[in-house]
């Protein structure tokens, strides 16, 4: 076999170190810095990527999370708005019904009292120019006949039947 | 065609050089070794020097071969294995493109000469044990005791690891060597039966010829595969006393 002639090793041997010398020296230099970085710098970002993408999913997960509980908190507390704003608007409808129900309980009573009183000073009124009519009456009747004292016990004892028989 | 298939392999010296007594002749195998260098240089340097983050096709080929790169010597040798990245590395890009450029029809094949893959094999298995011996010192020769070997088997396996030893530098150029060389061969056979058969019956060595072009493209990728990672294997094994020896073959 050609490959098997000794007399070119040495030059192969002497050229291929130095071939390959060259070759590592250059991609040592110039080609592995570059791939290796770039790969790395890739990797890097895609993890980071990744990382972020992992990050905001975290955080989308929890804000919904937020949003519906502060949702549910809301609903819970727009129920209880409402269910205060009835208790209020009924509470309001009792004390006004009761307070309008004191009032006109009240003004009856005024009424009542005041209807009461103007009869008895109707009553008064009566009495006394009943009294005085009566008076001029005896007066007229009895012409001084009777002591002032006299006539008025007559009279107040006349009036006394009078109202007694009213009475009854 | 009466040429040997073999011929393709002669060198002539074509500028005769002699340095020191030694001859260092430039023949066509020495000029393609500068094209080699030259093309695997100039292509990866191109791609070092893009820098995209999102890679054109070149920087995505040259970014795929050292991420594979990387990834073996990761697998095998593990994260202080990336101080040899730059030899195993450019060991897989120069038998790579040898054996690339060495399909081109009328170019030689580097790598198809058995003293240019004896002298890889040799300084990557006397790297390793220069690494053995300088991170484990004596204890380094315990790599020839498999561990979990029994006492009394332990003379029986000293010769039988020494020879294993041995057979891995050997192997190692052969194994490139031998597949280079039986590819080039047998295209040359089945050409120059091409060539003899007319057409009434060569189109079927024809056929083949295309066929086993092919098969010997795979083969270019795969050699310089094997080379670089049996090279991982075996600084491994300095690195990590019986880590992977069951790599070895």
């Amino acid at each position: 076999m050609p490959q098997f002639e000794s007399h070119f090793f040495s030059s192969l041997i002497f050229w291929e170190v130095i071939s390959f010398g060259i070759l590592l020296f250059i991609l040592y230099k110039y080609a592995f810095p570059g791939i290796l970085s770039v790969l790395e710098e890739r990797e890097k970002k895609i993890k980071d990527s990744l990382d972020q993408a992992e990050r905001h999913r975290a955080d989308a997960e929890s804000r919904l999370r937020d949003y519906e509980a502060k949702l549910s908190a809301a609903g819970k507390e727009a129920e209880g708005i409402l269910a205060a704003a009835k208790e209020r608007a009924q509470r309001l409808l009792d004390e006004n019904e009761q307070r309008l129900t004191a009032d006109a309980e009240r003004i009856k009573g005024d009424a009542t009292r005041e209807i009461e009183q103007e009869r008895r000073k109707a009553l008064q009124d009566i009495r006394t120019q009943t009294t005085e009519l009566a008076l001029m009456v005896a007066e007229k009747v009895v012409q001084r006949s009777l002591t002032e004292a006299d006539q008025r016990k007559f009279a107040d004892e006349a009036l006394e039947a009078l109202s007694r028989s009213q009475q009854r | 065609m009466e040429e040997s298939p073999l011929h393709q392999f002669e060198l002539q010296n074509w500028i005769p050089i002699s340095l020191g007594g030694f001859d260092i002749s430039i023949n066509k195998a020495v000029v393609f070794m500068w094209i080699v260098v030259l093309v695997a240089a100039v292509l990866m340097v191109m791609a070092g020097s893009a820098r995209k983050l999102v890679p054109g096709k070149l920087q995505s080929l040259a970014e795929m071969m050292v991420d594979f790169i990387r990834s073996m010597i990761l697998d095998t040798m593990g994260k202080e294995g990336m101080r040899f990245f730059p030899l195993v590395a450019t060991l897989f890009v120069f038998i790579l493109f040898s054996n690339l450029i060495g399909l081109i029809p009328g170019s030689y094949t580097v790598t198809s000469q058995i003293i240019v893959t004896a002298v890889f094999s040799f300084v990557v298995y006397g790297l390793s044990l220069v690494m053995g011996f300088m991170l484990h010192g004596a204890k380094f020769l315990g790599i020839l005791v498999p561990p979990g070997t029994p006492g009394w088997l332990v003379p029986l396996m000293i010769p039988i690891e020494i020879i294993s030893q041995v057979a891995r530098p050997v192997s190692l150029a052969v194994r490139l060597f031998a597949n280079m060389t039986a590819g080039h061969v047998m295209l040359a056979v089945l050409f120059s039966l091409t060539i003899g058969g007319g057409l009434l019956v060569g189109w079927l060595p024809f056929a083949f010829t295309v066929a086993i072009y092919g098969l010997e493209f795979g083969i270019a990728f795969i050699q310089a595969y094997i080379f670089s990672i049996l090279t991982c294997v075996y600084l491994g094994d300095a690195f990590h006393l019986h880590g992977h020896d069951e790599h070895a073959h």
